[in-house]
């Protein structure tokens, strides 16, 4: 339908100007006015798209026409923006001009007029201005829709730090709207009442996806927002063709940053090539590939062009093809002809267009270092001959070319590996000797050190040992030792011998290494010498020899007290009198000794001097055992001589004696010395590590003593150990020892004497004293049978003491009462208070009738046994008796326990009890008993059988 | 754990797909809602991880800390908001036709959601493995309750285009609305498919 209307304006309009035309001959020419002005919208771009025409112009008529354009916003008056457009028009032709606006076209009214004028030399008549076209308004806002809110530009994509202006568009006038960046309210400028615009300077790049712009009212919880892409672009960077074969040229680059682009809009490269006039499209980022024509083209230049949605950018690049050459790697590369010290090494390379030359480097490896270096002009075939070399060595070559006449770049290398051959070894090995004599044998320990790789010139594979008999010069013996051993025991006949050893491999065999044994083993007493070791070694020296030596050989173990000891040389020459032996493997405190050799023109070693020392001397490592003698009051002898001193990791000066004693003062020869627990002790300081007896003197007599022996070295004293206890003993102890033993002796011997004769001494001492009981007058009275015939017992009488029994007939009472009947007793003689009663009866001290009694125990009570207690069952029944009362009363019966010798003398008086018949119904005949006088017989101590009746015994034969 | 489940979730979706077809027509719902039912549930605990994730990538103001625009609706897209009382009145056939439509906009609402966040954010395979998923869950609900539909004898509504042709103009920022506003609804209907089917698994014990 459109197309119908245009084509018929265009009939129309030719019409319209052939009239014109003829017109123009005939009248005044007529101004040339824009006609048709449309204006359409680009939104997503914000372009206001122009197009008209212009009619009046003459048919085939082609003129040079300015066109003024004026663009207002919001009101007609308010213009911002005047452009004069110049071109030809031609009549009928469509003219078009677009404008970006900065501000996105939704967000206000604009409005477009034109006039135009003709600005062609050829009609100068015709140049004014024709009349202003109306106005076209361009309102996008009114057909936006009903939505509340809107914020434009929408989805606009735009290159970091642009400048961009967005704004909203609000349909209610009441809401207020706050807009905000990632968060970040923004600050605009009011454009009319429903219109906002915020002006956004150098955006940064926040992220690929985008950066959320906003916008919503404080009423209705209305959100719009934009997503702004901004993106990065960058220039791209390093951009170099080279070719490899002529045939191909590969162009490289950095591809700037594009970040914020979508994959959709990332950017495309194209490869421009001026001379040529060809173009290519890349189909990577970072590389592309042109096609080198057959024409044999040499000059390029190129214009790689990076592209976006936003822009272009362009790098260009000049060059001559030959100058870019970037060469293959060489091919066939060889190594040939490899002997011991040479070898060669060919390659091809790959041909640069005719006539060109290339510069080959080649490279020899030997352990990973570069040892040689060569360049060398190739056309075709290269060749490299490799000198120097060392034998049976692993060497690597490699070989690289660039263009010789205009240098690009090196190729890539080409390495290969090769292994010289073997030459016979060059040095003789380092040989020495051990000799011994066993069985009249001389057993002659051959050692070697292994060559190095050097001196080897490849792999040994025996050792031959040629002994020549000096004594017989023609006989030779031969022995070959296979590799890797190093070294070999011979026993020969004698000791006069000229040994020779080679080192042999695949190729050749080495200078003959010469040493002589003599029927003298040259080990001769020569005095030891002590030498300091330091941590870089021992330093040895010696005296020069006055005769003719052609060197010397310093020997030592390198592991002492090891039975393979590890023998060590060092060969010197015959003008060195000194040397610095030393090893990784001297440890501290190992004593190592040293031999030097002088080596005489008959290559026979003769012993010059002996050196031992410690590389480090240490602390003793152990004590000795200290033996302690001749102990007397003042001394005491200490002897150590197993100690060992030579083992100890340190030569031993001499040895410290420590003694502790009470004395405050410490003896002459000893000083004050504090040990590692603060206790304080006498140090005697032995200086003659020789001496291993002491006497420690000048002692206190019956007086304790400690003491601990240690060594010493150079560093210091051996480890802390125990104190061994002494005591001097007493000064008259031996005295006393002297006198007391015998008089022990004797004593025993009386004592045995006695004992053996003991019956005859108790006849004479003490003869046994007869007792009465036991006498045979006993039996003469029983037969008698008086029953109340006592015999007098001197034992139980209390002498000087009285009993009163005093009773008193007024208080009698009947037992049951509370108030006891207590007998008075009166004492004339203080009595035991551990006498819980009186005694039972009176006794009178008689010495008349019993002198024994008053040697005897006291005449007191005897407590009542429980023996004797049945007997009183009626009283302890009952209740009312206080058993004291009781006991009390028994006592005063004279209730006698049995085995206890009684009363022997009873007075006259009646007992207070007998006369209380009534409450022991029981015993009447006893209270007789005591009332009753009896006849008091006198009964020798020499009596056997007194005669004696008791109450106990009947008692208890009643019982 | 997402991306290992986009794996296993078409399968298992399938059989849960499949089962009532295979079977034919079950005798008593019971099974259907039941298995619609757990499905709800696994579906119900991984709705607020969808959301939050595609918060997550979208940028201020919705990657913002509590982030909530209640008022942006769709209007192709049933919203699920419903008064107690309307809702418990529902019928069977109301009630499963509600969810019915629902899940079948939001199926086809999920797939755009899924294409413009292929376009807004290529980067993010987490975010896409996830809307991926929540589409094929909800297919497979909506598989489920035809079933349920078909036990009870109810009437199959016929698949509509809800999105009509409106959708492709959207600028990014209203694409990012759009999705907000999807996966937020995926997740209020999810829960009212929970309570629809526990009614319902109420009323027709197995």
């Amino acid at each position: 339908m459109a197309l119908f209307s245009a084509f018929q304006t265009t009939f129309l309009l030719a019409l319209l100007s052939l009239k014109t035309y003829q017109s123009e001959v005939l009248s005044e020419p007529l101004s040339l006015a824009p006609e048709s002005l449309e204006v359409s919208i680009d939104s997503a771009r914000q372009c206001l798209h122009l197009q008209w025409s212009v009619h009046n112009l003459a048919y085939h008529q082609e003129l040079k026409m300015v066109f003024q354009i004026e663009i207002s916003r919001i009101k007609t008056s308010n213009v911002i923006w005047v452009e004069n457009y110049s071109t030809t028009v031609k009549r009928n032709q469509v003219l078009r001009w677009s404008w970006e606006s900065k501000l996105p076209l939704e967000c206000a009214k604009h409005s477009v007029r034109m006039r135009g004028a003709v600005d062609d030399a050829q009609v100068p008549e015709l140049r004014f201005w024709s009349n202003w076209t109306s106005w076209e308004e361009v309102d996008v806002q009114s057909s936006l829709g009903h939505d509340p809110l809107f914020v434009f530009p929408k989805d606009k994509l735009v290159e970091e730090g642009s400048n961009v202006t967005i704004c909203y568009v609000s349909r209610s006038h009441q809401n207020n709207i706050s807009c905000y960046l990632e968060g970040v309210r923004m600050h605009g400028e009011q454009l009319d009442p429903n219109v906002c615009v915020f002006h956004l300077k150098n955006v940064p790049f926040i992220r690929e996806t985008g950066t959320n712009i906003y916008c919503k009212a404080d009423r209705g919880d209305v959100i719009k927002g934009i997503v702004l892409f901004v993106s990065i672009f960058e220039e791209t960077k390093d951009f170099s063709c080279e070719t490899r074969d002529l045939k191909t040229l590969n162009c490289t680059w950095a591809p700037g940053s594009d970040a914020g682009l979508l994959t959709q809009l990332s950017q495309s490269y194209t490869l421009f090539e001026s001379f040529s006039g060809k173009k290519t499209l890349c189909k990577h980022k970072s590389w592309c590939n042109w096609q080198v024509p057959p024409d044999s083209q040499e000059m390029y230049n190129f214009t790689l062009t990076a592209e976006n949605y936003l822009r272009k950018r362009s790098v260009h690049l000049l060059f001559n093809l030959t100058h870019r050459v970037h060469p293959m790697a060489p091919f066939n590369v060889f190594v040939k002809n490899v002997s011991a010290t040479n070898a060669t090494m060919t390659w091809k390379v790959h041909s640069v267009g005719n006539y060109s030359t290339l510069l080959c480097q080649i490279e020899l490896y030997g352990e990973g270092k570069v040892i040689q270096k060569q360049n060398v002009s190739v056309k075709v075939n290269g060749k490299h001959l490799m000198k120097k070399l060392e034998p049976s060595t692993e060497y690597a070559a490699q070989v690289r070319c660039a263009n010789a006449n205009h240098f690009w770049k090196w190729s890539e290398w080409t390495r290969r590996n090769f292994t010289t051959a073997e030459a016979a070894p060059s040095e003789a090995p380092d040989v020495w000797r051990n000799v011994k004599s066993v069985q009249g044998h001389c057993v002659v320990t051959l050692f070697w050190k292994p060559l190095s790789k050097l001196q080897a010139n490849g792999k040994i594979l025996f050792y031959n040992v040629v002994l020549e008999n000096l004594d017989r010069p023609s006989t030779l013996k031969l022995l070959s030792i296979p590799a890797p051993a190093n070294g070999t025991e011979l026993t020969l006949d004698q000791c006069s011998y000229q040994i020779r050893v080679t080192a042999n491999n695949s190729v050749g065999t080495s200078p003959a290494s010469v040493i002589a044994v003599s029927g003298d083993p040259g080990n001769k007493e020569v005095e030891e010498e002590r030498v300091r070791g330091t941590e870089d070694g021992f330093c040895l020296s010696w005296k020069p020899q006055p005769g003719d030596v052609t060197g010397y050989v310093v020997e030592w173990c390198e592991r002492p007290g090891d039975p393979l000891c590890d023998l060590q040389w060092k060969n010197l020459g015959p003008d060195t009198t000194s040397t610095v032996v030393s090893s990784d493997a001297f440890r501290p405190g190992v004593r190592y000794n040293f031999r030097i050799y002088g080596i005489s023109t008959e290559r026979i070693p003769y012993l010059l001097e002996k050196k031992t020392g410690y590389s480090q001397e240490l602390v003793p490592s152990d004590n000795p055992q200290v033996l302690m003698s001749n102990l007397t009051s003042y001394s005491f002898t200490l002897s150590w001589k197993d100690y060992a001193a030579e083992s100890q990791p340190g030569f031993v000066r001499g040895y410290s004696l420590y003694l502790k004693s009470k004395a405050a003062r410490c003896l002459p020869g000893s000083e004050k010395a504090v040990l590692s627990d603060d206790s304080i002790c006498c140090k005697y300081k032995i200086d003659n590590p020789k001496q291993k007896t002491f006497v420690v003197e000048n002692l206190q007599p019956a007086s304790f003593y400690e003491f601990f022996l240690t060594p010493y070295t150079s560093v210091g004293e051996g480890p802390q150990g125990a104190f061994t206890k002494v005591t001097t003993p007493d000064e008259y102890s031996h005295i006393l020892i002297r006198v007391i033993l015998p008089m022990i002796f004797s004593i025993l011997l009386i004592m045995i004497l006695c004992y053996l004769k003991s019956q005859w001494m108790k006849e004479k001492c003490y003869p046994d004293i007869p007792d009465p009981y036991k006498s045979s007058v006993l039996s003469l009275i029983k037969s008698k049978e008086n029953p109340r015939l006592t015999i007098m017992n001197v034992k139980d009488c209390i002498p000087d003491a009285i009993e009163v029994i005093n009773k008193q007939e007024g208080t009698r009472k009947s037992l049951t009462e509370t108030e006891p009947t207590k007998p008075t007793y009166l004492y004339l003689l203080p009595t035991e208070k551990s006498h819980s009663g009186p005694g039972p009866c009176i006794c009178f001290e008689n010495f008349t009738y019993n002198q024994a009694a008053s040697d005897s125990a006291s005449c007191g009570h005897v407590p009542v046994t429980p023996k004797a207690q049945p007997q009183l069952g009626l009283l302890t029944s009952s209740e009312n008796g206080p058993k004291a009362l009781g006991k009390n009363y028994v006592n005063s019966l004279g209730e006698i326990p049995a085995g206890e010798t009684n009363l022997n003398y009873v007075s006259q008086l009646a007992s207070p009890m007998c006369g209380d018949k009534s409450s022991l119904p029981t015993n009447p005949p006893e209270p007789a008993l005591c009332s009753e006088y009896k006849t008091q017989m006198a009964i020798p101590m020499g009596l056997a059988s007194p005669p004696s009746i008791t109450l106990l015994d009947e008692g208890e034969h009643d019982h | 754990s997402d991306l290992r489940f986009s794996l296993t979730a078409p399968l298992c979706l399938l059989t849960l797909l499949l089962l009532p077809l295979s079977l034919g027509a079950p005798i008593s719902p019971a099974e259907p809602i039941s298995q619609a039912y757990s499905l709800a549930l696994y579906m119900q605990k991984n709705t607020s991880t969808l959301l939050q994730t595609y918060l997550q990538y979208q940028g201020s103001p919705f990657s913002d800390p509590g982030f909530s625009a209640p008022e942006l609706q769709l209007s192709s897209l049933p919203p699920a908001a419903v008064s107690f009382k309307t809702w418990h009145a529902l019928d069977d056939g109301e009630r499963l036709g509600h969810a019915q439509g629902a899940f079948l906009a939001l199926t086809q609402h999920l797939q755009l959601v899924g294409d413009d966040q292929r376009d807004l954010n290529p980067g993010s395979p987490i975010l896409l493995a996830q809307l991926g998923a929540a589409r094929l869950r909800a297919q497979g609900l909506l598989g489920n309750m035809a079933a349920i539909m078909t036990a009870l004898g109810l009437p199959i509504p016929p698949e509509e285009d809800t999105l009509g042709v409106v959708a492709f103009g959207a600028s990014a920022f209203e694409r990012k609305c759009r999705g907000y506003v999807v996966t937020r609804e995926y997740g209020h209907w999810t829960d009212r498919a929970v309570r629809d089917l526990a009614l319902l698994k109420a009323k027709y014990p197995g």
